[in-house]
């Protein structure tokens, strides 16, 4: 498929559309803002996909001038149809991020980045838990139950939390539509994407995830790990393919797990059915990761969860690597209350009225509007992936732009 | 409601020649939203054939009786009685304003001892109307999730069964369809039959729910098959299995690589209907740049017509179009490029009897008939 936009623009104009049919007469039509919802989502989790590509890669060639810790690990993600040297997104990259570059010099705001987008994808990791705990799809800004409203009620017709689920798993046959509750989501997004099968790190603090398909672990080559030369396959399909796979690439083992390689703590995580595990990867059977073992600071016993501390970004800048990136696991703390608190600020119970509609749009007011626009050059845009950015106008406009498409 | 196709014709696309008969309705280039046509429908005998527009206006056409003199000519459709059947309302409860567009009209079938409706104007609710009970409609269905933001899909289309008066469809936003039988439970929440189609991962884009959602379900006359039309394509489905249809058949495929201009510009949210001929062997839908497409069914060929006023002389044949989806453009083709995706035709209309059709193009109402020998 041709396609001039990214994932950027498309979520753009899928805001821009849902903004819009506010105002349009008839009022908010559910079904088409229903659409429009879904493809945002989708482009919300390429955009996220492309991201953690690039900053992987980045921290790749950073680590290459490193003498490697460990045995190359074979912590290969793979799905059928994922191109082998999978970081290269070819045209669909943002920004000039075709690599090159002075690599020490963007190496603390890669290194920012790459936190801010871990951050990113534990909120998204979150999302999903949620919905494997609860059979509603965490729910989405100002998405009250309500009756619909052309006015102060607008946001509660949205039905943007659609947008928030992974794609749904294989078509289910019929439980019924009454309560209508999404596909259990059996088949989460692999996270992160297809960038750890070039990265397939030499050290593991390289971030590399390993999903539960049942496609041969063994698809990346060590080869991988250098520079991506072969271009993604241009024609739309293989690339979305690659970007999320469907869920028929997944096999029946771990069918309903995500998997992620902690970066600083080389804690294996999975989840599955909602609970996680975190030594799912270390078992020799499991066929959803490589031989390697994930390195130190495993945390034991399945069913141990994991919390994280949406606070904990502001780390020292002078740390290692290894204390930049995600928390240290409390123990025992499960994720959904973190993440109800974190949305308790713009999901109020009651039912939506003008006054907090207008809080909503205040709190992310600038990052809404900038979203909303295209220009590139606003300060509250998502950053483009230059590097060049300084790590804190790129977490301030994240932040933004994570609180706004969550909204949505 | 099965019948032949008049004169025992073989119905459908390139076994005879469609041609012009009338087109109704303004020519000016400026179309007032009003006047855009939102519905046509035949009655059972052909005999009329009504249209409703945005603007709450209804339309009925009565075809005049095949005069004498000219024997082999059949009967013009000219205007029987036009009223307006809904104006704009405000509710002034829930800050909504209800359009007062026409999104349906079912002929009531008079042979039909059961007096019923179905209405679903709701996204999220279908009710049951007993047509001498005005004042309370029964809910059978309810898919409205007590928490919204458990939403995902919403109802998009239904229809009863032709034959068994029990039995409906409702399709959804997933490309999804619900068979149920409404002597099992007051509230049909629980279907009795689940279409669906697996999707296809290799096909898989920004856009696949959108264009997997189903913009109209239609059983046939026979009862025995049902047909869906989502943005791409059309599929027949054997009431008897549930897995998959029996039949697609793509109607501008050459716009799944153009699906994110469609998204721009709002296209891709077209709601495009679809109808059987009187004897179940051909179906039509519309597309773009007053495009229309015929099925046959049997013989698997199809045939691409347009509705213009160029074409509009009385009894002229309507010549077949074609898109040129690549490489170089024959003579009389039209590039994808050229395709004029404001002219849309969304809705169209078979006599339930002969092979007369009509066809909405924004605000005209195009009738075409087979030729005469």
């Amino acid at each position: 498929m041709e396609c001039a936009l990214d994932a950027q623009s498309l979520i753009s104009i899928s805001l821009r559309k849902i903004h819009s049919s506010r105002t349009q007469r008839g009022g908010i039509k559910l079904h088409k803002n229903l659409l429009v919802s879904y493809v945002l989502r989708n482009a919300r989790q390429l955009y996220l996909s492309e991201r953690y590509a690039e900053l992987y890669r980045r921290q790749q060639q950073q680590q290459q001038q490193q003498p490697p810790h460990h045995q190359h690990q074979h912590l290969a993600y793979a799905a059928p149809g994922m191109p082998a040297s999978a970081a290269d997104f070819g045209p669909l990259q943002l920004g000039g991020c075709g690599g090159g570059g002075d690599a020490e010099a963007r190496e603390p705001a890669a290194r920012h980045q790459l936190h801010q987008l871990h951050q990113l994808h534990q909120l998204h990791l979150q999302q999903q838990l949620h919905q494997h705990q609860h059979p509603a799809p965490r729910g989405c800004a100002a998405a009250a139950a309500g009756a619909p409203a052309g006015g102060a009620g607008a946001l509660s017709e949205l039905p943007g939390c659609a947008a928030l689920q992974p794609p749904h798993g294989a078509p289910h046959r019929g439980p019924p539509m009454e309560p209508l509750q999404p596909s259990p989501a059996p088949l989460p997004l692999p996270l992160p994407p297809p960038a750890p099968a070039a990265l397939c790190p030499r050290d593991p603090r390289a971030s590399a995830a390993c999903s539960s398909p049942s496609a041969p672990p063994g698809a990346a080559p060590p080869a991988a790990a250098s520079p991506p030369s072969s271009p993604t396959p241009s024609s739309s399909p293989g690339f979305y393919r690659g970007a999320y796979p469907a869920p028929s690439d997944f096999g029946v083992h771990c069918s309903s797990q995500t998997t992620v390689l902690d970066l600083d703590t080389h804690v294996v995580t999975t989840v599955e059915n909602g609970y996680l595990h975190q030594d799912c990867c270390a078992s020799a059977h499991c066929p959803c990761c490589g031989q390697g073992a994930p390195g130190p600071g495993l945390a034991p016993a399945a069913g141990c969860k994991r919390k994280y501390y949406p606070g904990q970004e502001e780390e020292d800048d002078d740390e290692e690597d290894a204390g930049e990136l995600g928390a240290e696991p409390p123990g025992g703390a499960p994720f959904a209350p973190c993440k109800r608190a974190r949305f308790e600020d713009f999901c109020p119970d009651a039912s939506p009225d003008a006054s907090n509609i207008s809080n909503l749009i205040s709190i992310f007011g600038s990052g809404f509007s900038g979203l909303v626009s295209r220009q590139p050059d606003s300060s509250e845009q998502p950053p483009p992936l230059n590097g060049q950015l300084c790590a804190k106008q790129a977490l301030a406009s994240l932040g933004a732009w994570t609180r706004a498409i969550v909204a949505f | 409601m099965a019948g032949a196709g008049g004169g025992g014709c073989p119905a459908g696309g390139g076994d005879f020649q469609w041609c012009f008969s009338q087109v109704k309705g303004a020519i000016d280039e400026d179309v007032a939203e009003a006047d855009i046509i939102s519905t046509v429908e035949f009655n059972y005998s052909g005999d009329l054939l009504a249209t409703g527009d945005k603007g709450g206006r209804v339309v009925i056409f009565q075809r005049e009786q095949e005069s004498k003199s000219r024997p082999h000519s059949r009967g013009e459709y000219n205007v029987y009685s036009t009223f307006q059947s809904h104006e704009p309302e405000f509710d002034y409860l829930k800050s909504l304003e209800i359009e007062e567009k026409i999104n349906k009209i079912r002929w009531l079938p008079q042979q039909n001892a059961a007096h019923f409706l179905l209405s679903t104007n709701d996204d999220l609710r279908i009710n049951l109307w007993h047509l001498e009970i005005t004042d309370r409609s029964f809910n059978i269905v309810d898919i409205k999730p007590a928490n919204m933001e458990e939403l995902t899909e919403v109802i998009t289309a239904a229809g009863f069964h032709p034959h068994q008066c029990n039995v409906f469809v409702y399709s959804s936003s997933k490309g999804t369809i619900r068979l149920c039988d409404m002597r099992s439970s007051a509230l049909c929440d629980r279907h009795s039959k689940f279409f669906e189609e697996p999707e296809d991962p290799s096909s898989r884009s920004f856009f696949s729910e959108i264009i997997s959602s189903i913009s109209d379900v239609n059983f046939s006359h026979s009862g025995r098959y049902m047909m869906t039309r989502d943005y791409l394509s059309v599929k027949v489905w054997d009431l008897n299995m549930e897995n998959r249809p029996v039949e697609t058949y793509q109607v501008h495929e050459y716009l799944r690589s153009k699906l994110c201009s469609l998204y721009e510009n709002d296209c891709i949210f077209d709601k495009f209907e679809c109808c059987w001929n009187g004897s179940d062997s051909a179906i039509m839908t519309g597309s773009y740049n007053n495009f229309f497409r015929m099925f046959d069914r049997n013989t698997r060929r199809d045939i691409t017509l347009e509705a213009s006023r160029e074409n509009s002389k009385p009894r002229a044949v309507l010549k077949p179009r074609k898109v040129c989806t690549g490489g170089k453009r024959k003579k009389d083709e039209i590039s994808v490029d050229s395709l004029d995706f404001n002219k849309k035709i969304l809705h169209t209309a078979w006599h339930p009897v002969e092979n007369v059709i009509a066809v909405a193009a924004t605000n005209n109402l195009y009738i075409f008939q087979d030729k005469i020998n």
